[in-house]
């Protein structure tokens, strides 16, 4: 093999390796080129961060808080019923909830629509939904980087940690394997647990 | 030399689809995904309706619900205006959009504008009219989606001038210019 060939491949490696990072980077950051214009940003690398804490009505009028299913590994979905890619997640998330939810999963969907709750609930009755939704609150989004855009998604330890989230709508094999690794911390003690969730 | 320049134009192309890549979701305007292109003035002669052309660019990469999005759950792309009395607006057509499925969901087909569409309205004046420039002020409520996903819905403020000019019957008649009414109707 030449020297030239051997340039030649290493730039076409250097050249896939940099279009495979644009187009990741552009779907992991999801909304952060919208900082420029005025929208809010998400806070940055949210990994390892303790997720905050909030206190949401379920469609039935009753409070939940974050907090409640310490001890759990959630899913954090924020959707909305005018959400096209949205609605693919659901089903997987009804299929994901039936596997996990005996080993300690939790999924909870927040609904970001301002359509009310009749609405919402007829449509999660739809979808089949069998995990728990909450009704929206802007606050709440805020608290998680101002949610710019739908399905933005969290994957939070039996501890309360951000595992991992992602913007923008990600493939089933990509949930489940972030589903694994949230059930796969061990929850610490009281004394030693992050705060704030 | 000649591999030089081979390499170099290979390095510039990965150069160019990273940054394509990294704009993707870039937005248009100041946290828009619709612009407004201006109106060229709108001339009204009183009695008689005139058909303003609103043109809208979308970002690249998005797509918005056409007017008629084809599922109850989708929020339609509706045009309101809000003109000064003595002007009154009419009915808003708008264009078909374009049928199309999506990577997120390939066996349904949504009714979307993507690029650039143009919404019509009548717009008409009172036989009191004065001639004169009047500003109508309106609004674009629209959703936005790129492939795989979706924004909350927008309000687009949107403003254009129109002009009423003398009425036809009454040209002879001398009137003195008003200007704008301060009666906004909303």
């Amino acid at each position: 093999m030449n020297r030239n060939t051997v340039v030649l491949m290493v730039v076409i490696v250097l050249v896939a390796v940099m279009i495979y990072a644009g187009v990741h980077n552009s779907r992991k950051s999801g909304y952060r080129a919208y900082a420029n214009s005025g929208d809010k940003l998400p806070a940055g690398d949210v990994k390892g961060k303790t997720a905050p804490d909030f206190t949401l009505n379920t469609l039935e009028g009753q409070a939940v808080k974050l907090s409640d299913y310490r001890g759990k590994a959630v899913l954090l979905n924020f959707w909305a019923t005018w959400c096209g890619p949205c609605k693919v997640e659901m089903p997987w998330f009804v299929d994901l909830q039936k596997q996990y939810g005996s080993q300690g999963l939790q999924i909870i969907g927040v609904a970001m629509d301002d359509s009310g709750k009749d609405a919402i609930d007829k449509f999660a009755k739809e979808m089949g939904v069998n995990y728990l939704i909450l009704q929206g609150k802007e606050a709440v989004g805020d608290a998680y980087g101002g949610v710019l855009g739908l399905p933005t998604t969290f994957f939070i330890d039996r501890n309360g940690r951000i595992i991992d989230s992602s913007a923008g709508l990600i493939g089933k094999g990509e949930i489940e394997e972030n589903i694994k690794k949230a059930l796969s911390v061990e929850p610490e003690s009281k004394g030693t647990s992050a705060g704030g969730q | 030399m000649r591999n030089f320049g081979l390499y170099a134009s290979l390095l510039l192309l990965a150069l160019t689809v990273t940054s394509r890549a990294d704009n993707f979701l870039d937005t248009p305007g100041k946290g828009s995904y619709v612009s407004f292109e201006p109106v060229q003035t709108v001339t009204i002669v009183p009695g008689r309706p005139s058909t303003v052309q609103l043109h809208f660019r979308i970002g690249s990469g998005y797509h918005i619900n056409s007017n008629r999005p084809g599922s109850e759950l989708l929020i339609p792309t509706r045009v309101k205006l809000m003109p000064p009395s003595d002007i009154m607006a009419g009915r808003i057509t708008y264009p078909a959009g374009k049928t199309l499925s999506f990577p997120f969901a390939l066996e349904e087909k949504l009714n979307v504008y993507t690029e650039e569409f143009t919404v019509k309205a009548l717009l008409s004046s009172t036989r009191a009219a004065m001639p004169g420039k009047f500003t109508v002020h309106g609004q674009l409520h629209y959703q936005a989606c790129t492939n795989n996903a979706c924004f909350p819905p927008k309000t687009l403020p949107l403003q254009f001038d129109v002009r009423v000019s003398k009425h036809l019957a009454s040209s002879r008649s001398t009137s003195t210019h008003r200007g704008q009414s301060p009666h906004i109707r909303r």
